[in-house]
């Protein structure tokens, strides 16, 4: 994945997570994988076109959506209901544009799919050894790993 | 004639007869070898020599129509031969359930019949032969005779199948093996380079393989005896000890602008036109100074053409510097300030945008999928020989497959790529290896 596509999505997602849940959160190590993975439970998934092709991934448990959904809606929300998806496709949606943004004003024309949610147990992404920037956050409310896979077009 | 009065006699003597064999000198000493394996014999002195192949493979022969490689069985063993090279070699043509193989010997002696019970199990340390490779031990006359078991030797591990599939590595280690026991006082020596390269992948993740194997055996012999000059441990004991051992690896520029021999030599080596896009695939680059230094070459030369350099390294922390590279003046080579291909940037320098915009620097570890289009040009120095064996081979094969035909790999300063396809051309400090 092009360098400069790497900071775009980790300050979108530190900013937007810091400002809509108001708390500490910490980043973890950055790395690249490409096996097939277990999704933790609730996972929003948003396509990107353009100069490129690929895709981000927001994958949290349920326990963290819900959480985090609570937050951003200043409720407590009990199950992971309509409202609730709506929200962490929401966030998904927030933290995207705003990297696509950034990279805009480098130079980079990405457009960006609508976001779709995907809820469940035992969920597995393989898309076919596709190299994908993990970047895990950190925070009391719980871990959300950010899973990008871009690639230029030839 | 004289073979089969002798059989006769031999026939006489010993009333049972299970199987015979062809007896023959190497070294001085007596071997034997089933008659069943040996299709003929044969004297003869022009091979057609084939390059970049093991010390003991002495070409390739035309036997009516069929093409049969030649080995040297005391170079394989290795038995110090002296002898005329002009002098015609006695060869015998042994047929195996794989191949057909030429050996040469020292002399083909006779043919003899002998009885199963006869042969004795071989003792562990006889001949200069690995007991391995010895069906066993037999007396004719009041002469001991070693059999060969030759299926053990050349089609146990396909030395010789055609596709050359298995590893110099490995072969070499088993003519280390095939030595062992007749020569102890290699023994240590050995033990002691084995040790090293464990060591190495354990502190360094550096695999010896046939990529580097040369250099590690010259580095091996010059650090042992350097460090037992001062009275140091020859083993590796730290990852500085690694280090120290691994310093004269890696190649001339190692993170830094190339300088102008290292440039103008590529420049020489490089074809005088492309037509269209060229495509270069920088693996491991780093900070960026080689991929730089290669965009800049290649600007230079081929003004008119696009240039795309796809520039990877799987540290995310040095790569992250890549675009926004900065020099200080004495950093740069005089050519770049000269072809105008720096700018300045406050009290330093750095690239300026059209040279930037010729790479692309990718976080991405090669290991897993690569898509790129077809290359001219794959830069991958001091980088394979730090993947496990297995990888190293991969990556090569993935080289090759990814390089246009004709296209360049050029390696580290100390590594040789695996496969025939390779060509190998230089021109002062730099080699690249042509696919052909």
């Amino acid at each position: 994945m092009r360098v400069e596509y790497i900071n775009p999505f980790v300050e979108a997602a530190f900013n937007i997570l810091k400002e809509v849940l108001g708390t500490e959160l910490t980043r973890g190590e950055l790395y690249l994988k490409s096996t097939s993975q277990p999704v933790l439970g609730v996972t929003a998934i948003i396509g990107l076109t353009g100069d490129v092709e690929g895709r981000v991934l927001f994958d949290m448990d349920e326990k963290t959506a819900l959480a985090i959904a609570s937050a951003m809606n200043g409720e407590e929300l009990k199950k992971l209901d309509e409202l609730a998806k709506a929200t962490i496709t929401e966030l998904a949606n927030m933290i995207t544009a705003q990297a696509v943004t950034k990279l805009s004003e480098i130079g980079f024309k990405f457009d960006i799919t609508p976001p779709a949610i995907f809820t469940g147990e035992k969920m597995e992404v393989s898309d076919a050894a596709v190299e994908a920037l993990i970047v895990p956050i950190e925070m009391p409310l719980g871990k959300v790993e950010i899973n990008v896979a871009v690639r230029e077009k030839n | 004639m004289n073979e089969v009065i002798e059989n006769r006699e031999e026939e006489k003597i010993k009333k049972k007869i299970d199987f015979k064999i062809v007896t023959f000198s190497l070294g001085g000493k007596e071997y034997a070898i089933d008659i069943m394996k040996v299709k003929e014999i044969l004297k003869e002195n022009r091979f057609t020599m084939v390059p970049n192949t093991l010390p003991f493979v002495k070409g390739v022969y035309n036997l009516r129509g069929e093409i049969i490689p030649i080995i040297d069985l005391r170079e394989m063993f290795m038995i110090t031969v002296e002898e005329d090279a002009e002098k015609e070699k006695d060869i015998l043509i042994l047929r195996l359930p794989e191949l057909v193989l030429g050996v040469v010997v020292d002399a083909i002696d006779k043919v003899v019949g002998i009885a199963k019970e006869d042969i004795q199990p071989p003792h562990p340390l006889f001949g200069d032969v690995n007991v391995k490779y010895i069906s066993g031990v037999v007396e004719v006359e009041g002469k001991l005779y070693i059999i060969l078991d030759v299926d053990r030797i050349f089609g146990e591990e396909e030395v010789l199948s055609a596709s050359y599939g298995k590893k110099k590595e490995e072969i070499t280690e088993r003519v280390e093996r095939v030595t062992e026991v007749a020569k102890p006082a290699k023994q240590d020596e050995e033990l002691d380079f084995s040790f090293i390269k464990d060591t190495l992948i354990a502190l360094k993740s550096f695999y010896i393989t046939e990529v580097n194997y040369e250099w590690a055996r010259r580095r091996y012999r010059e650090w042992s005896d350097l460090r037992r000059e001062a009275s140091e441990p020859v083993q590796l004991e730290s990852v500085k000890d690694a280090e120290e051992f691994l310093k004269p690896f890696f190649s001339p520029y190692t993170s830094k602008l190339w300088g102008d021999d290292y440039h103008n030599n590529l420049l020489a080596l490089l074809p005088d036109e492309y037509s269209g896009v060229i495509q270069v695939w920088d693996i491991g680059c780093g900070k960026g100074y080689e991929a730089y230094s290669i965009a800049c070459i290649l600007r230079e030369k081929y003004g008119k053409n696009v240039i795309k350099v796809w520039a990877n390294d799987s540290d995310l922390l040095n790569i992250s510097m890549a675009p926004n590279l900065v020099l200080s003046q004495v950093e740069i080579p005089q050519y770049f300030i000269k072809n105008n291909f720096v700018e300045k940037y406050e009290n330093d320098y750095r690239f300026k945008r059209e040279i930037k915009d010729l790479i692309v620097f990718e976080y991405h570890d090669i290991t897993h999928l690569n898509e790129y289009p077809e290359m001219d040009l794959i830069v991958a120095r001091d980088l394979i020989s730090f993947l496990p064996p297995e990888e190293q081979k991969r990556m090569i094969a993935e080289f090759s497959d990814s390089l246009k035909s004709q296209g360049y790999l050029m390696l580290g300063e100390n590594e040789v790529p695996i496969g025939s396809e390779w060509k190998r051309v230089s021109e002062g400090n730099v080699v690249l290896y042509r696919k052909e």
